[in-house]
């Protein structure tokens, strides 16, 4: 494949990304608070970019103080140790997102490739796949998330962290995407397609695929979900990359590491919180607008 | 379901939960022995700095115990089973954060305040969000119904420990009813006063469960099968007999929507143990989750991993039990 062609084909794959977009922004009421409320969550992360260099160090602004409209590195005041709050917040965005989707990246895709060939395969295949899935639903996540990180304490950073995260969130969307394949695989276009002799991952990938990508799509946006809230969770214990800043690292330095709130200072904690609430909410506001375009049998009669 | 079915099905049932269990176990030993640091020379070394364990002959008994543990003295085919004979036995030697007291002894101790908590925010959050999300969904398209609904959209995917964090924020520092620093519990002898201080110190962690999990989830799920019990032929034709309203929410939705949520309990089980333990650190409540923070602060390896293994094994007793309870619910059930 030539530059030009591929440089074709990403530009109408966006088109059509751009146009599905617009249908879902302008057919679902979900879809449009969940989007504009993400939209400007990584617009607020995207000025991080601009994040001033004396913001990893401690003590450069005066510590504690409340927010004021003084200058940008006050709007959200400062912490205990001398830095901004609202670039800690901003950087939080982007580094959270970034593991949620590298996680995506990771977690939903094995998921995918092992619903599709335990969906498809069936049988003995199937059965040893499901009984290794199943295995992974009965262990408890963030209990062996905690133990996985505590040994990796020293080393840990972004994509280890997404891995780490991956090991315990691919199950979900592999159960689902089997349990789509199967009732697939029962229908008429599927038989003929195997009837005419193509092989078995043509199948897969020309036929079954398309009928799976919305599922696929939504199980991703819902392992972003799941990975900012392991991390979360790993950090109030203290087990996160407590060297940066991550939603999760902030909600831990200002209540556990230094209990702010004994003190009064509302601004550091309440942050990271709000900025999670309306992460969780915006993306499950957004999967659950695909679902119900895919499924329509799923909408609510409001 | 006749009895000799019902023991097939049993039987069955249980041979899957003993192989899911020794497979989640040996996935969690992989997973360590996949790890790409020495845990044994990183608790040694932990233990030195903290200066837990003076004694050098007792630091090299359980440095050889520590080994023995993760599996790492002998041939890998011993060094498997030794680690599932300590995993089956819950047999993970003496703890590090109240040396020498033995991991089991201390997760035993802990253990009753987490199967409390859970409990009773599992029972009385299932009951509260089945029958809210039923009587919304009756009255489909009232004001209330909306509401809830658009409650539960905005609560279902917050993980509880960052309710958790909002309940303190309002109830701690903004209304300052509950103490900010969570509860200090110590019980000596059952009485009025410490089964008053008890409740106190579970309703936060207790209640961001219930909000979470009763608003969320369950109500959620629970209108999405009103909704479709409501369109059943044999709900429409007890509603043309004139049978009176009550009886054929009781009889004719109540039941057909409970016994799917009772599956659906048991495949949530793991997810609620789990944003439990969190919570519970959060609040300094003395349940596993505290034992697991402390586990982790003195980088104490053998107990979080009692811990890990505890809750593998009770989530997979719990889905057992709600799946053999389910016949018996459901006199639908009679084939397999």
């Amino acid at each position: 494949m030539n530059g030009s062609s591929l440089y074709a084909k990403l530009r109408s794959s966006l088109k059509r990304f751009e146009r599905s977009t617009a249908i879902m922004y302008s057919s679902s009421l979900k879809f449009r608070i969940g989007f504009t409320l993400i939209t400007a969550i990584v617009a607020l992360g995207l000025v991080s970019l601009a994040t001033p260099p004396y913001h990893w160090q401690w003590y450069k602004l005066p510590k504690d103080q409340p927010p004021s409209l003084s200058s940008i590195d006050m709007i959200l005041g400062t912490t205990t140790n001398g830095r901004s709050v609202f670039w800690a917040s901003s950087n939080a965005i982007i580094n959270s997102l970034t593991i949620g989707l590298l996680t995506a990246l990771i977690a939903s895709h094995i998921g995918l490739l092992i619903g599709l060939v335990a969906g498809y395969k069936g049988g003995l295949i199937d059965r040893i796949l499901m009984l290794f899935t199943d295995s992974f639903v009965v262990i408890p996540s963030l209990p062996l998330l905690i133990v996985l990180s505590m040994l990796l304490k020293e080393v840990v950073n972004i994509p280890l962290m997404a891995l780490m995260i991956s090991i315990t969130s691919w199950p979900w969307p592999a159960r689902q995407v089997r349990a789509i394949v199967i009732s697939l695989r029962e229908r008429e276009f599927i038989s003929t397609a195997i009837l005419t002799g193509i092989p078995g991952w043509q199948v897969i990938f020309k036929e079954i695929m398309p009928h799976v990508l919305g599922w696929h799509l939504i199980n991703a946006t819902n392992t972003v979900l799941y990975a900012i809230g392991a991390e979360i969770g790993l950090s109030v214990l203290g087990l996160s990359i407590l060297s940066m800043d991550t939603l999760g690292t902030m909600i831990y330095w200002s209540t556990i590491g230094y209990p702010s709130l004994f003190r009064g200072i509302w601004w550091w904690v309440l942050p990271p919180i709000v900025l999670t609430i309306a992460i969780f909410v915006s993306l499950y506001l957004i999967s659950t607008a695909i679902a119900e375009r895919i499924e329509p049998r799923l909408r609510w009669r409001t | 379901m006749t009895s000799k079915g019902f023991l097939k099905f049993a039987l069955e049932r249980m041979t899957l939960f003993f192989v899911t269990i020794v497979f989640a176990i040996s996935i969690t030993y992989g997973l360590l022995r996949l790890m790409p640091v020495d845990a044994v020379e990183n608790i040694v070394a932990q233990i030195s700095v903290q200066g837990l364990v003076y004694d050098p002959i007792a630091l090299n008994a359980l440095k050889s115990q520590l080994y023995e543990i993760f599996g790492l003295t002998g041939s890998p085919w011993e060094q498997y089973f030794r680690y599932l004979k300590s995993a089956f036995t819950l047999d993970f030697g003496p703890s590090i954060l109240a040396f020498p007291t033995p991991v089991r002894d201390l997760i035993a101790r802990f253990l009753p305040w987490t199967i409390g908590l859970l409990l009773m925010a599992v029972l009385i959050s299932w009951t509260v969000g089945n029958i809210l999300g039923m009587i919304a969904s009756l009255r489909e398209g009232s004001k209330l119904s909306k509401i809830l609904q658009g409650i539960a959209v905005t609560l279902y995917p917050i993980p509880y420990y960052v309710m958790a964090l909002v309940l303190i924020f309002i109830f701690a520092y903004l209304i300052p009813v509950f103490p900010l620093g969570g509860s200090s519990l110590y019980v000596e002898k059952i009485d009025l006063s410490t089964i008053a201080s008890l409740l106190k110190a579970m309703a936060l962690p207790a209640l961001s469960i219930v909000i979470v999990s009763a608003l969320g989830w369950w109500f959620l799920s629970s209108r999405t099968l009103t909704l479709r019990v409501m369109t059943e032929d044999y709900v429409e034709h007890a509603i043309m007999r004139g049978l009176p309203w009550s009886l054929i929410v009781r009889r004719y939705v109540l039941r057909n929507i409970l016994l799917p949520q009772v599956t659906a309990l048991g495949l949530a089980l793991g997810g609620i143990f789990s944003g439990a333990i969190i919570t519970e650190a959060i609040f300094a409540y003395p349940g596993l989750g505290l034992l697991l923070f402390r586990a982790i602060s003195t980088g104490d390896f053998s107990t979080a991993l009692g811990i890990v293994t505890l809750s593998i094994y009770g989530v997979s007793l719990g889905t057992l039990l709600l799946d053999l309870l389910y016949p018996l619910l459901d006199p639908r059930v009679r084939h397999r």
